[in-house]
Parts: C-alpha cells; structure tokens; sequence
C-alpha cells in the first residue's frame, strides 16, 4: 500500500491502490476514448489540416504570402518559433529539473508534459524550416558532407546554433521521454490482450520485466538524462536569444536576452501545461491525480517567473533610456507608443500585470481562473516577441 | 636497319616454341559457356512467369524514365561564321545620340552579342558631357530608353485602319496606298512633328515638300506640304519672347558653369526645364563648397527637384509667379540705373536678397523663369540683359535647336483639320491625341482628315485613329544626326538590326517622295554637302567615321554679334500681371515627372517603378498638397501600405480629375500640382508594357490620370497654370506604392550632415563633421578628472581584428558626395539596367519589397532640434513628432544609399550557410546559390540595402510588369549577371562583373587599374560627380582623396561596422540667406 507522512497531503487522492492507478490510466488506452477525446481530437486535425494547407500555400507561391517587407524580415515565423520553443520548456523543467530536485509532485505530470515538449519542440522547428526562402535547400543547415568541396556552414550564425541547440534539445527531450515510458509501455503490454498489441506494446517495452535491477537502472539512467537535460533548459532559449542578441538592431541588440528569454520561457511553458492538463484531467478524469496542489504550485512558478519577466521588460526599458542611443530609445518608444502598441500592452498586462493574482491564494487554487490565466499569459507570450 | 627490330616478351615466344603459341591462344582460361547455355534443350522453352514478366516491365519502365531524367540542355550555338567585331562574353560600346524631342545627350550603348542592353552618357563627347569629371550626363529617362526597344507591345507592321478596325498590312502595301493619297489630294499636306533637330529629317521633309506641289493662287507651283513642329511640353512662350527681345525665335543656351547666382522662377532646369542633360552638370560643377560654389534661388510653388537643391527657396503661389519676376525686374533696374513698375510689397520683399545677389554678380548670374507666358519671358529677358549675362551665361547666337514648337501653329492646325482644309497629316514623334489640350477637337479634326499616317512604334492614342500607322523603328535601330546647338552636330547609329517590320519614319517619306535611297546614305549625303558647306577640308569619309566614332562633332562656330534688347517692358509687363490675376482659392500646377516625363516612357516599367525623388512615390500621379490644407481639408496625411491616400477632386471650370492627395511638404499652401504624362491608353490602346496594368477584378487600367486635359490654350500659348481651380474632398481612398514615408528626418544626424557655407570655411572639421565619440574611462583632455567630457571618436574602438584588405591589393570603395547629388535617379535605373533588377509592380512596392539595389533616400529637415526642444520643454516623443513636422519650406538632402559593403559586415556572420562573405577585395559578396533565404542578414543589416525575391518574379504573375519575363523582353537582361530566382536574398555587388571586366582588360594590357578606368553602372550614370567609385587603396585615387577629406564620413559610424562607402557633407551656400529666410 500506498503510505505517506502523516503531514503530507496524499499526492494521489482518493486513497487509491496500486491496482486502481494502474487501471485508471491504462484505462482510456484499453477501452473506447470518451467522447470529449473524439471531439477534442477532431478540432485538432481540423486546425492542423489547415495548418499544413497554409504552409503548402505558403511553399508553392513564396514567403510573399506573409505580409513581411523588406526592412521587417521576419515576424510570424519568429514569433511561432520563439514561443513553441519556450513552451516546450516546462517540459524538460518539469521532467529534469523537479527530478534533480526531488519534486515527486511532478510525477503525475512530467509524462505529459514531456509530450508537450517534443511536439511543442518539432512545432517550434517547423516555423525556421518553412520560413527560408528556398525550404528545399534548408539541409544546407547542417554541417553535412557535401559535394561542393569545402563548403560548410557558418558556424558564427545564431542560426546555425539554433540548429544545434533546437536538434540537441530534441534528441535529449525524445530520448528521456521514451525512457520514461518503457515501464508504462511495458504495464500497457501486460494488461492488454489482443495479441498484436501485447507484440507492440513489447517491442515498445524493449522486454521490460520490471525487476530490481531494471528499476534501478532505470532510475539511473533518469538521472543522467536529467542531469544532461538540465543544462539544456537553460541554454535552448538563451541560444534562441542570440538570434537577437547577437545582432545589430536596436531592440535586439540586448545582453538581458538570454535569462529573460529562459524565465520567460518557464513561464509561458507552465502555462500551457495548465491550458492542457486542466482540459486532459476533465476530458480523462484525471481529478484523483492531478490535483489542485499540482496546479498551485505550477502557480506559483509562473509568479516567480512572470515576475522575472516583468523585471526584465523595466530592465530593458531602462537601458533604452539609460543608453543615451536615440534609436533604442526610439525603438521602444515606439514599441509601446507606435502601431503595435496593442501588442505591447497585451504583453505587459497578460504577462506582468495579471500573473500578479495568483499572490492570492483562493485564485491560484481556483481551476476555472487557472485555465484563464494560461490561456492569457500564453497569448501574453506570443504577443512579446 | 632499325626497321626490323623485334620486341619478344619471353624466350619461349622468341622462339617460337609450341607450348607458348598455344599458352597464347588461350589467353582467356575457360571457354565462355554460350554453346552450352544456346545448346541447352530447354532454353527454347523457357517462359517468363508472369512475375517475372512484371518485374522485367517494371526495371524497364524504371530505367527508360530515370534515363530521360535529366536537366533539360539549353544548347548555346557557337557562331558558324563569327562577325569581326563581336567576342562572346566581351561588350562593344557605340557612340550614338539619343533624342526624343524632350531630351538629348551623346550616349555611349553597351551590346553585348549585338543587343543593346545598357546606355551612359558620351564621357567624351557631347554638350552632355562634364569636361571636369569626364563624365557624359544622362537621366534615368534616357537610360531607361533601352528598355522600350524589348518592349512587347510594339507594332511588328505597318497597320491600315479598315472597317474592323486596325489590321496588319505590308510596306509595299503601305506605299502604294499613301503615295497615291498625297499625289491625289488637292488640299494640304502636314507634317506633325516633335522639334526637329536633324538637318537629314528636314532635308528628307523638304524632299517631299518638292514632291508634293500645286499651282498656288498665282499659278506658280508651289508645295502643299507644310511642316509644323509641336512640343508636348510647349517652350513656345519662351521662343515668342526671344523672337520680340532680340528678332530670335529660338531657345537659347545656357552656361550654368559661368553663373555665380541662379535664380529661377519655377524653373526646374535640373529635371524638365530646358537642355536638362547639360545643365544638371553645369550646376554641379558649381555646387563644390568653397569660393566658387554657386547660388541658388528659387522660387515655385511646388517643391521641384531644383527647388530641392535650392540653397533658397521661396514657396510663392503660382500666381505670384508673374509677380515675382515683375518684382525682380523692378528691383534689378533700380540696381542699374533705370527703373520699372513693381509687385505687391510682400513679392518685392521675398525677391530682395535674390536680387541683390543677382546685382553683384552681374554678368555672372542668370534668371531662368519656367512660364511659358510671353509677357514674363520677355521681363527674364530684359533682367538678364540689365544683368549682361548675355554672352556669358546666356547664348543667343551659339543657342539650342530645341523647343522650336509653335502652339500657336498646332492650334490653327487643329482648326484646319475640322474645317476640312488638311489632306493629309503625317504624324512622327508626338502624341497629340492624347498630350493636347484640345484633344477632342484634335480628334473630331482627325475623323475631317482622309489620310492620316502615324509614325509611332505603338498603337498609341493618335495612332489607333489614323488610316495608316507607319511604325518607326526604336531610337537604337535607327541612323540619325542632329544638330541640337549651332556649331555642334551628333549621329545616332543602331546598335541592332531591326527586330520588327518597322522602318525609319524619315525613310518613310524618302519613299514617298520617290527616292530609293536609304536613310543612312541619305544622311551621309545630307554630311557631305553641309561639311564642304562648313569649310571641312578633311575626307568626308575620315571625318564622317570620326564623327560616327565619336558620335559627335563639331563644325562651323556661332557668330558673335552684339545684342540689343527690343522687347518693350510695359506692355510685357502688364502681361505678366495679368497671367497671374483671377486666383481661386486653389491654384493648380502642371509638371512633369523625373521618370515619366511628358509620358513618353509610360510604357518603361523601370521608370514606372522609379520612385518620384521628391515624393518617393512610384507607378502614379496625384494630387501634391501641402501640409497645411491635407490637414485642413482631412486628408489623410501618413501614407503607407496599410494608409492609403484619400481621393480629390480638382476642378478646373468644366474640367476635373480624380486623384489621391499626397502631402508634399514644400509645397506653397493654396496651390496643388499633378504630373502630366499618366494615364497612357486610357481608351483600351496598347501603349506598351507597363503603361496599363491589370488590377484586382482583371481589368485593365491605366497607371494615374491624364492631366493633359487640366492644360489650357490662351493667346496662342499651352499654359500648364491654372489659377482657380476647386479641390474637393472625393470620397473614397486609393492605395499608393511608396517607397520612403514622408516627415522622417528624425534628428538622423549620424545619417545626414549637413552645413552651410560660412561653417565650412571656417575650417574647423568638428563644427560640422564631428566624429561620433563614446566617453572613455581615461583622462582624454588631460584636464586631470575623469568624466563625461574625457572623448574618443568611435572609429578608434574596435572590437574586430583589422580586416586584411586594408593595404593589400584592391580594396573597392564608393565615395557620394551629398552636394553633387541632385536627386534625379538616373543611378536607379542605371541599375536596374546593369544589374537586371526585377520589376515587381505597384502593389508589391506598396507592401515595400521594391527590388532596386540602390536608393535615393530623400530627408527633409526641421528647425526642431534636441536642443530646441529641450528649450520649448516638450518632452520626448512630442519632439520627435515635432521634427518629424518639417518647416513649411523644408530643406532637402538627397542621399543615395547602397550596400556599404561593411568591412565588419554584420550580415556576413548572421547567415547560417555562408551565402554572403566578404571578398580579398573588400567587397561583401552574395552568392545567390547559396543563399537559402533566411532573411537574416537584412534583418541585421543596418542600412536596410539587401532585398529577398519574396516571390518568383520572373513568373507570369509578374509577367506585366517585369521585363525579364518574355522572350523579348529577356533581351535586355545583362548576361554577366545572374537573374535571382525565387527565396533568395540580393542587393548590390558593387557591380562586380564590371570589376572583373576592368581587372581583366588591366591584367591583358600588362598594366595597373588606372583610376576611372572601373566604373559602377550608379557611378557611371552619375554626370553630376556625385558617385565616385575606385579603389581604397590606390593613394593616387580620387575615391580615396574624397574619403579622406574633411567632408567625409560613414553612415551610422557608431556602430561600427567600417563601410566602403562615405559620404561628405552637404554644404549649402546660405550664411547670409538663412538670416532673411528665418
């Protein structure tokens, strides 16, 4: 059974046993999905039908489709890109970082949120891809053996360390997710019946048999991976930053960037987590394990964090000024006060502003007001880059 | 002996033993099998099972379509025979002249493989040509020309007009039809045309003036061919003025390089006014700083191109133009002793300091007004002639050949014609059905006309309403000779053979007049008499290949004789008062356009394209508006992609046209002013490619609004005024393509430098070209604290190891001078000609994706500064508001800017894959194969030079506008220069095919670059001197001379990033005119 101190809140309630866990999330794998997975799911192809008709669009007629010009070059493709690259960070925080420090809350959800990363990861890469002008051409990337003699890549390029960083970030994420699954795959493989997916689930499993020696290999192996994957939650955004950090335009020209793209990063990341753990715990039933504790304390990470975020916005605000360069004061002069003005005060208000709620208690352990508060804070989110 | 020598292997082969004769023919140890396969009983019977037989079918297929995969060969044919003077891959240049009644300069036309692709100016020969930089002038007019020759829409035959309207007909058909027309009518014969310059065109017109004759009233013979000259752009009130002056009804020449002191009123003799090409080189060799600079007054009510380099300008409405001159006459004969009626008080006081300039320098000045009123010509003629500038600035008997149009002549024409009184009318080089103010009567007159022949390349407005078009070939398949100043004669030669059925319309009436003989012969013919005439005493045939060499020569000077003004100030003046009474409440002004001109090049999508100096607008005319009244009428004032500009509605009497509202700062308030020459094929003609464009809904429409029609007819003269017109807010807004927003100064003063005289002659560098500097943490001023005031200019930090182009080898650099650079933009076109730049269309300039590799950056500036604001405690933003506000006469800078080619290139490191580096020259190179369209470098860039083929526009969408699609437009395209494909970032290469080509021809003749000897195509279009290109370090080099200078500095030095390029600092000559002008 299933003890805890007599202190400690049960992180599962419902005071369930190993058997009913076990049950209770193989449960929507071995039966038929509930409806609101059917309706849920249908909204998604829908919107990445269109989606992928937009960016067949898009790669049949040419980047003229965007409305950029030529002195704004990028916007909706760097935009996308920043943001899914910092949603997939809570992922990782949450899997490697809560693992390092023992947070065993983060077990109901770090296999989820893990997901959302490498998904939110591969959405994060596809924006680079699509947006160069010759997307046949884009392997040109990587440093690949090649038949134009002694061609390589620039490695100078905060593109080309996107690449690395946004390939490394993958491969790790993939690989500690999968870890984590062998001994779910492998439950999977012993309770279901038909014989072609016990024969899936157990290559799946890679012959998982749940011994000692498995376990703790397991465990082992977690805590390289998370060792690995925890320097990568820092240095992914920070080398993301130095798309703009490391150039010449005012605005972007900014040593400030690598931190506050990494809280910044944490912060919109938590919030999805919220916007999808609240829909999969009501859609799944998934109250006993995802609990209101859980959604607290994802809370108060995007208190600290937001707060960050905001510290670092009156940072930059300040330098602007503090600089004595007239075209980066200009630059956010006109940020705030030129045609995007919209965007600039939606960001501070969903992102600084409305983060400083959950100081209260009864609204940060308010589900209802969660889910609002992500699905502002990750439009806060997309509206600042 | 040798002969019988054998070579043996072994001893058993040299002795020919048994075993190694058989060892040998069984060389191949096993016997193949074949007998034993083919011998095989079954093999008979073998089948192929149906899989089998799939599989065959498969591989079969497999291979046959994997071997047709391949890049399809486009086969390049060697010549057979190849011509003496043609190399692949080497240019030839031909001297020629162009002439289009509205601008002329010797030209230099580059071929390559015996196609013109690219025109400059003669650098040494012509009226056109700065002696001092060796430089032939051009505009972007006249290298655009070579476009027109590819253009689509050119009539491939002759045309008849039958009852189904146009259709195509045969030269002998054309002949045998118009040569009985002319024999057979009794009534007269005209020929309409532009001013004829050439002495062959006019031989060849009297020719058929002796052909065609009949009894006169007397009985004697006498021709009934009548020629009347009729410019577009009429000069005939400035002709009528000099023929009541000085009994000369012609258009003097003027020497600019001679005058201290320029005022003109409403003359804008940079860009349209007079022999443009000349004077655009004369006024800059002026505008160097120092004691020779020249100054500039002027006074209009639109702000023009002169205006713009104007070192005063007055903003006067059009109505007190007249005014202005009277007042200036005035003012001069009092200065000289005699004295006449004045102006209003408030016109006498803005003309005092011009005329007090003028009084001291006489002799060394010159007044140029742009009225064509009579009255008011003849006060500037009496002026210059208090002033002595007669003989010094001014030519009289050494005067041009142009303007020598005659409305006076075109209007009873037009009255002929309706009255039934013409026979027949022979139309070349002008379009009168579509630029005359009457054009409906000309048309009603035309319908009275039975046999009307048109010479025009295009099924044009008169064209398509004639019964014969006779299509004339382009400029660059022609012979020619022109005569445009006494004492000074020019050739034009072809340069192609003619892609069309075309023929030279003067050959056309060699033909008519019963002669066989070619135009070229014609014209050497026309030579050989007038050189003996001349005295010439050389072989005509070595003066005749000089002359075609060198496309230039002269022969036979002007007579100096003395001058006596007869013109009678009173009544003159009187007429001057009067063309400036009865002012509305608007006044309208007519003008023509850098690009299009009098619309002549509408169809040249590169002018179309080139944005408007001054407004920056491109593919449109409009309604200019000062500030002031946009903002009083409503108007939207900020225009851009997402702000389009409202529609007007300029009323003048009956007539009106639609138009947006652009504010054009500078322009006097009461006064608006639209550009003539839009509006081409308005009736559904084909007046070539981007003269009409197909809009949203398919249809097709003109580009802008004619506004010919707004011209008026009054004593005998065109007037392009019209004193009281209505403007009303239409309704409604129109999309606009520009290129640069208006009110951007914004205290750019690391971009822009400008001073005044006095300063520069003050000599202290830092007083008007102060480094950027950055506060160190050592004691600079040895004033023994360390602080804010402890300096060093930024060029001395420097993040990055010293690049090793500097002193080694080559190292390309630009050098523009703010002062030489008069905003005209033949650079631009220069460069879409060279560097085969993609046209995109209106509606892609709007969305800011124009391709063009070089800008003219046009800054106007305020009196606000940091320092003023701080005075007037406004706070930060509404400062920068205020100076974005110019002055209600703003001053201009024109800034010409390309890719600076950073020696610390902030592109270069940015691009993942290495597309752009930075070449042993010093040049920042792009190699568009490479590029995978990132965009990140122009992201980083921070002059914002590169450009990105957003789209394939080299497709059909683009088809319209962008010459490079079609087969013949393609003709035009440079083959040293790669036309970039889809996703690729472009922008200037420093045109580095030239580089190489100059590199070369130095390499083969044994010798080092000499100086000069590389051009740009930006630096070789620019007669003004402003763009000068050479090698960094060559010490001997006027590139390095101009970038070491005083006046010299980098845009946006602070950041670093050591361009190629510099820039020096504008200098207006204004100590004393400041004063009066505040």
């Amino acid at each position: 059974m299933h003890s805890e101190a007599a202190i400690r809140e049960p992180l599962i309630l419902g005071h369930k046993t190993y058997h009913d866990i076990t049950n209770d999330i193989v449960g929507p794998i071995e039966n038929k999905a509930p409806r609101g997975w059917y309706i849920l799911i249908t909204i998604s192809a829908l919107i990445a039908a269109y989606g992928t008709g937009c960016i067949l669009y898009l790669i049949s007629k040419g980047i003229g489709v965007w409305g950029l010009n030529k002195t704004v070059d990028w916007a909706w493709d760097i935009t996308n890109f920043v943001w899914w690259v910092g949603i997939g960070h809570a992922g990782t925080l949450i899997s490697a970082v809560l693992l390092l420090f023992r947070q065993k809350w983060r077990m109901a959800i770090n296999r989820s949120a893990e997901a959302m990363t490498i998904f939110a990861v591969i959405m994060a890469a596809t924006f680079p891809g699509i947006h160069m002008g010759r997307i046949w051409m884009g392997y040109w990337v990587l440093p690949l053996p090649n038949q134009f003699g002694s061609l390589w890549v620039n490695f100078n390029s905060p593109l080309l360390w996107d690449v690395f960083a946004i390939s490394t970030y993958f491969s790790v994420s993939l690989v500690f997710w999968y870890i984590g699954l062998i001994p779910d795959f492998a439950t999977i493989r012993d309770k279901v019946t038909k014989p072609g997916m016990k024969k899936v689930y157990g290559l799946l499993s890679f012959g998982w048999t749940g011994n000692a020696k498995a376990w703790t290999r397991f465990e082992e192996v977690s805590l390289v991976l998370a060792g690995i994957a925890t320097p990568l939650v820092f240095s992914v955004h920070s080398v993301v930053s130095m798309d703009f950090a490391t150039s010449i335009i005012p605005g972007w020209h900014t040593t400030i960037f690598p931190p506050y793209f990494v809280s910044g990063a944490v912060f919109s990341g938590f919030a999805m987590v919220q916007t999808l753990l609240l829909v999969l715990r009501k859609v799944m039933h998934m109250e006993a394990y995802i609990t209101k504790k859980h959604v607290e304390y994802m809370n108060i990470v995007i208190i600290v964090t937001g707060s960050i975020v905001g510290v670092a916005y009156i940072t930059e605000l300040f330098i602007s000024w503090y600089s004595g360069v007239e075209y980066e004061s200009y630059a956010f002069i006109n940020r705030a006060t030129g045609p995007y003005w919209w965007a600039y005060w939606s960001m501070m208000t969903c992102n600084v502003i409305s983060p400083q709620l959950f100081w209260s208690k009864k609204l940060r352990t308010n589900l209802a007001f969660t889910f609002f508060m992500s699905i502002i804070v990750n439009i806060g989110m997309w509206c600042w880059p | 002996m040798s002969d019988n020598k054998r070579y043996w292997m072994d001893l058993g082969e040299l002795h020919q033993q048994p075993e190694a004769i058989k060892g040998r023919e069984n060389e191949f140890p096993q016997e193949l099998a074949i007998d034993q396969v083919l011998g095989d009983p079954s093999f008979g019977k073998a089948s192929t099972g149906r899989r089998d037989f799939l599989k065959f079918l498969g591989f079969g297929i497999g291979a046959a379509t994997l071997a047709a995969c391949e890049t399809p060969v486009i086969k390049s044919i060697p010549y057979v025979n190849k011509p003496e003077d043609i190399t692949p891959g080497v240019a030839n240049w031909y001297a020629s002249t162009f002439y289009d009644g509205e601008d002329f300069a010797s030209i230099l036309v580059k071929t390559r493989e015996g196609r013109p692709i690219h025109i400059k100016g003669n650098p040494r020969f012509g009226i056109n040509r700065n002696p001092a930089l060796t430089k032939g002038s051009i505009n972007a007019r006249i290298n655009s020309s070579v476009l027109s020759l590819y253009d689509n829409e050119r009539l491939t035959s002759p045309m008849s007009k039958g009852a189904e309207g146009m259709t195509a007909s045969s030269w002998s058909d054309a002949d045998k039809a118009i040569g009985t027309a002319l024999a057979g009518t009794g009534k007269r014969i005209v020929i309409l045309t532009g001013t004829v310059i050439s002495p062959s065109t006019t031989a060849a017109i009297n020719a058929l003036k002796a052909k065609y004759s009949a009894p006169d009233a007397a009985g004697v013979p006498a021709t009934k061919v009548d020629h009347i000259q009729y410019d577009p752009i009429s000069y005939s009130g400035v002709t009528s003025a000099n023929q009541k002056s000085f009994g000369k009804r012609v258009f003097p020449s003027y020497d600019l390089t001679k005058a201290d002191v320029i005022v003109s009123v409403d003359a804008d003799f940079l860009s349209s006014w007079g022999s443009t090409t000349e004077n655009t080189w004369q006024y800059s060799s002026r505008r160097q700083p120092g004691k020779g600079m020249n100054r500039h007054f002027q006074f209009e009510a639109r702000m023009s191109l002169s205006g713009a380099n104007a070192d005063v300008r007055v903003p006067l409405k059009v109505s007190e133009l007249p005014q202005a001159i009277v007042a200036l006459h005035a003012h001069i004969a009092k200065g000289t002793g005699s004295s006449a009626s004045g102006a209003s008080a408030e016109v006498m006081a803005a003309t005092e300091t011009a005329a007090k300039a003028l009084l001291a320098a006489r002799g060394r000045s010159v007044v140029m007004s742009g009225s064509n009123n009579e009255g008011v010509q003849v006060l500037v003629n009496s002026i210059n002639n208090m002033l002595g500038n007669y003989g010094t600035t001014i030519d009289l008997f050494g005067h041009t050949n142009f303007h020598q149009g005659n409305d006076a002549e075109v209007a009873r024409l037009v009255e002929n014609m309706n009255s039934g009184a013409i026979g027949a009318l022979l139309i070349a080089g002008v379009n009168p059905a579509y630029t005359l103010p009457n054009a409906d009567q000309f048309k009603a007159g035309l319908t009275q006309v039975p046999l009307s022949v048109s010479f025009s390349g295009y099924a044009d407005e008169t064209a398509s309403l004639c019964t014969w078009v006779c299509p004339d070939h382009h400029a660059l398949e022609s012979w020619n000779d022109f005569n445009p100043k006494v004492g000074h004669y020019a050739l034009a030669q072809p340069t192609i053979r003619p892609l069309f059925s075309t023929r030279q319309w003067q050959e056309s009436l060699l033909a008519w007049s019963g002669s066989s003989s070619n135009y070229h012969d014609f014209i050497r013919s026309t030579w050989e008499a007038n050189m003996a005439g001349l005295g010439y005493t050389t072989p005509f045939v070595d003066s005749w290949n000089t002359a075609l060499h060198d496309g230039v020569i002269t022969m036979g000077g002007a007579s100096t004789e003395v001058i006596t003004f007869a013109g009678d100030i009173p009544s003159a003046t009187s007429v001057a008062q009067k063309s400036g009474e009865g002012a509305g409440e608007f006044e309208l002004s007519l003008y023509t356009k850098e690009s299009i001109g009098s619309g002549a090049h509408a169809n040249n999508p590169w002018l179309q394209e080139m944005p408007d100096p001054l407004t920056k607008i491109t593919w449109d005319n409009y309604v200019c508006m000062s500030p002031v009244d946009i903002e009083r009428m409503g108007l939207n004032m900020y225009l851009g992609e997402q702000a389009p500009a409202s529609l007007v509605t300029v009323k003048a009497g009956d007539r009106e046209i639609t138009l947006p509202a652009v504010v054009t700062p500078g322009q006097r308030t009461g006064t608006v002013s639209i550009a003539l020459g839009y509006g081409r094929g308005a009736n559904g003609e084909r007046v070539g490619r981007a003269a009409c464009t197909t809009d949203h809904e398919g249809n097709f429409v003109p580009v802008g609004k004619n506004a010919y029609p707004l011209t008026t007819f009054l004593n005998g003269v065109v007037g392009y005024d019209v004193l009281n017109v209505s403007v009303e807010k239409a309704g409604g807004t129109y999309p606009i393509a520009i290129t640069q927003t208006h009110l951007t100064d914004m205290d750019r003063v690391s971009i822009v430098k400008e001073t005044n005289l006095a300063t520069f002659l003050g000599g202290e560098k830092r007083a008007y070209n102060h480094p950027h500097e950055l506060a160190v943490h050592e004691d600079v001023n040895g004033d023994g604290v360390i602080n804010a005031l402890d300096k060093k200019p930024v060029a001395e930090f420097d993040l990055w190891e010293e690049h090793p182009v500097e002193g080694v080898g080559h190292r390309w650099g630009l050098s523009i001078d703010l002062n030489g650079c008069i905003g005209c933009g033949a650079c631009i076109t220069a460069c879409n000609s060279e560097n085969n730049i993609s046209v995109v269309g209106k509606d892609e300039v709007r969305r800011s994706r124009e391709m063009h590799w070089l800008r003219v950056d046009r800054y106007y500036s305020s009196a606000t500064t940091k320092e003023s604001a701080k005075q007037d405690g406004l706070g930060k933003i509404d400062m920068y508001l205020k100076m974005e506000v110019p002055e209600e006469s703003p001053k201009v800078v024109f800034m010409p800017v390309m890719c600076q080619h950073c020696n610390h290139a902030p592109c270069e490191t940015v691009c993942p894959v290495a597309a752009t580096t930075h070449s042993n020259e010093g040049l920042n190179m792009m190699a568009y194969n490479r590029c995978i369209g990132t965009r990140y470098c122009a992201n980083n860039c921070p002059y914002k030079v590169r450009r990105f083929n957003w789209f394939n526009y080299v497709s059909e969408k683009f088809g319209e506008v962008n010459p490079a699609w079609d087969d013949l437009g393609r003709m035009v395209l440079n083959p040293d220069v790669t036309v970039r494909a889809r996703g690729v970032i472009e922008k200037c290469s420093m045109c580095v095919q030239q580089i190489q080509e100059g590199k070369l021809a130095a390499k083969k003749a044994g010798t080092p670059i000499k100086d000069g000897a590389i051009e740009t195509a930006c630096s070789a279009a620019c007669g003004s001197g402003a763009i000068v290109f050479g090698d960094l370090n060559d010490k001997k080099s006027k590139v390095l001379e101009m970038a070491t200078g005083d006046r010299s500095y980098h845009m946006l030095e602070e950041i670093g990033v050591k361009p190629s390029v510099n820039y020096l600092v504008k200098v207006r000559n204004t100590e004393e005119a400041a004063a009066h002008h505040a």
